[in-house]
């Protein structure tokens, strides 16, 4: 599959996995369609920072957040789980606070910061959530893994949880199917002592 | 093909639904987005059994006025478009903790982060917990369109499984909730398969305004979940009313009490035991208000 450079700006027009339609305009009030800052007729544009990069981009205005990661930036660490916000999978930080990528449009983060799982080390070093996840094999599959640690980087930047039970209900948007969430709340934990 | 409109002000917004809502060619229907988590299922509900789903979105996130949370004389406004986050932070008197509690099991805090009061109104599922903490506190829907504003109860706008009193060009601009007493208290009971994230099987929503010699002034119950549309259990509200808050009371929850429910079998539960929930829920609401010595009671 032939995926778009991130550093590109020319959109999703060539990408393979959205499905074009003839632009006619038929049908669509013309004062409404002038409105909607088409670059061709249909698309619309997005800027916005992801992990410190900045992106412009031309998109159909359905493209969720979470497609627009993983199929036009490339950056797949963002799961795509249940697709409609039960599994947390796909969580990732916008303007610091954590959302569900598969829930939103993209274009309705027009000069948004984006932060995935690929933007939390610094210069090679891991994030300490990351490493506490480590330490304490906070996991089995995986998948799950990048929208928990996500979510734990909200959880820490909320600062409401203080006990392992307040870990447990904040952390409620994101299910692991592996059932790892003893050693999830410990890495927590972990990371919460060391911040 | 899909259009994505994202207004900045109110005036825009509505002179675009009444563009796109009037007769004639330039009809073409909007659907108005704001934290979307209630629009993405449907979607891909939708979009899995190949039916048509909505694809021209009016995003309103945009629009400064229609979010967050303020007085107007007595009244409480909170903006259409304001988050559960936003209430959870928000100072508000203890009349609207059960609407605190509510946004703190709506969802996850991902969903917590997006979803907004004005979406769980429009949106008008039986299950939405953000519907019997506001029946409870007598709110009111501020509505706008170019044609003007109007103001109706909650109670009313609400018309069924999915439906409101929403024309097709107008917007929720907020929700208003009128003076409460300082003494009032509130509790929202949840009950579902697990505690977080999950669809209500049965909740419950009580204000109480007790009165300085014992007895209870003032209460409202609302129960979600059990009827097409979230209900005020009027005949137990007055059963209730003007008698000293104490542990006989929950004797007087009797089943005869909840015929005005009519809760649906599905897949979350049977009729039977949903209405058997809630009076259970609701004598734990009423036993949460008394003495910490009664609290067994409510088992």
């Amino acid at each position: 599959m032939t995926k778009k450079p991130s550093e590109k700006s020319s959109g999703a027009s060539k990408d393979p996995t959205r499905r074009r339609k003839v632009a006619s305009g038929a049908g669509v009030p013309s004062a409404v369609a002038a409105k909607a800052r088409p670059t061709t007729s249909d698309m619309v544009s997005v800027s916005l920072v992801v992990n410190n990069v900045h992106h412009s981009l031309a998109l159909d205005p359905r493209t969720t957040l979470l497609d627009l990661l993983r199929e036009h930036l490339d950056l797949t660490g963002t799961k795509k789980g249940c697709d409609q916000g039960q599994c947390g999978a796909c969580t990732v930080l916008v303007d610091g606070r954590r959302i569900n990528s598969c829930l939103t449009f993209a274009a309705m983060y027009d000069g948004a910061q984006i932060t995935t799982i690929e933007g939390l080390a610094r210069n090679g070093a891991l994030h300490p959530l990351q490493q506490a996840f480590i330490d304490h094999d906070a996991f089995q599959c995986g998948y799950c893994t990048p929208g928990q640690i996500c979510s734990a980087v909200g959880l820490l930047a909320e600062g409401r949880a203080k006990t392992a039970d307040e870990i447990r209900e904040l952390m409620s948007g994101n299910i692991c199917r592996c059932g790892a969430y003893t050693n999830i709340v410990a890495a927590i934990q972990q990371a919460m002592g060391q911040s | 093909m899909a259009i994505y409109l994202r207004p900045a002000s109110l005036k825009a917004a509505l002179s675009t639904l009444a563009q796109a809502s009037g007769k004639g060619r330039s009809a073409h229907p909007l659907t108005v987005l704001a934290g979307g988590t209630d629009i993405y299922p449907t979607r891909a509900g939708k979009q899995a059994w190949l039916e048509s789903f909505p694809r021209d979105f009016l995003d309103i996130t945009q629009i400064p006025q229609l979010r967050g949370i303020r007085r107007d004389g007595r009244a409480i406004l909170i903006g259409a478009a304001t988050t559960w986050t936003d209430i959870v932070a928000a100072r508000l008197p203890p009349a609207f903790d059960a609407l605190k509690q509510a946004a703190l099991q709506i969802g996850g805090l991902q969903i917590q982060n997006r979803g907004t009061l004005g979406g769980n109104i429009v949106n008008a599922s039986p299950a939405a917990d953000g519907v019997p903490p506001l029946l409870a506190l007598d709110a009111e829907v501020d509505i706008a369109s170019v044609r003007g504003e109007r103001s109706v109860p909650l109670a009313s706008f609400i018309r069924g499984n999915r439906q409101t009193g929403l024309a097709r060009d107008e917007l929720v601009v907020a929700i208003r909730l009128p003076g409460h007493r300082a003494s009032s208290r509130s509790l929202f009971l949840k009950l579902g398969a697990r505690s977080h994230l999950v669809i209500s099987i049965v909740s419950v929503a009580m204000l109480l305004d007790q009165g300085a010699d014992g007895t209870i002034a003032d209460i409202r119950i609302t129960v979600g979940a059990a009827s097409a549309v979230p209900t005020r259990l009027a005949a137990l509200e007055a059963e209730l009313r003007g008698e000293r808050l104490d542990a006989s009371l929950i004797e007087r929850v009797t089943p005869g009490l909840f015929s005005v429910l009519t809760p649906l079998d599905d897949v979350r539960a049977s009729s039977h035991y949903r209405r058997a929930a809630a009076r259970i829920l609701v004598r734990r609401a009423l036993a949460n208000f008394m003495e910490p010595q009664v609290e067994e009671v409510a088992a």
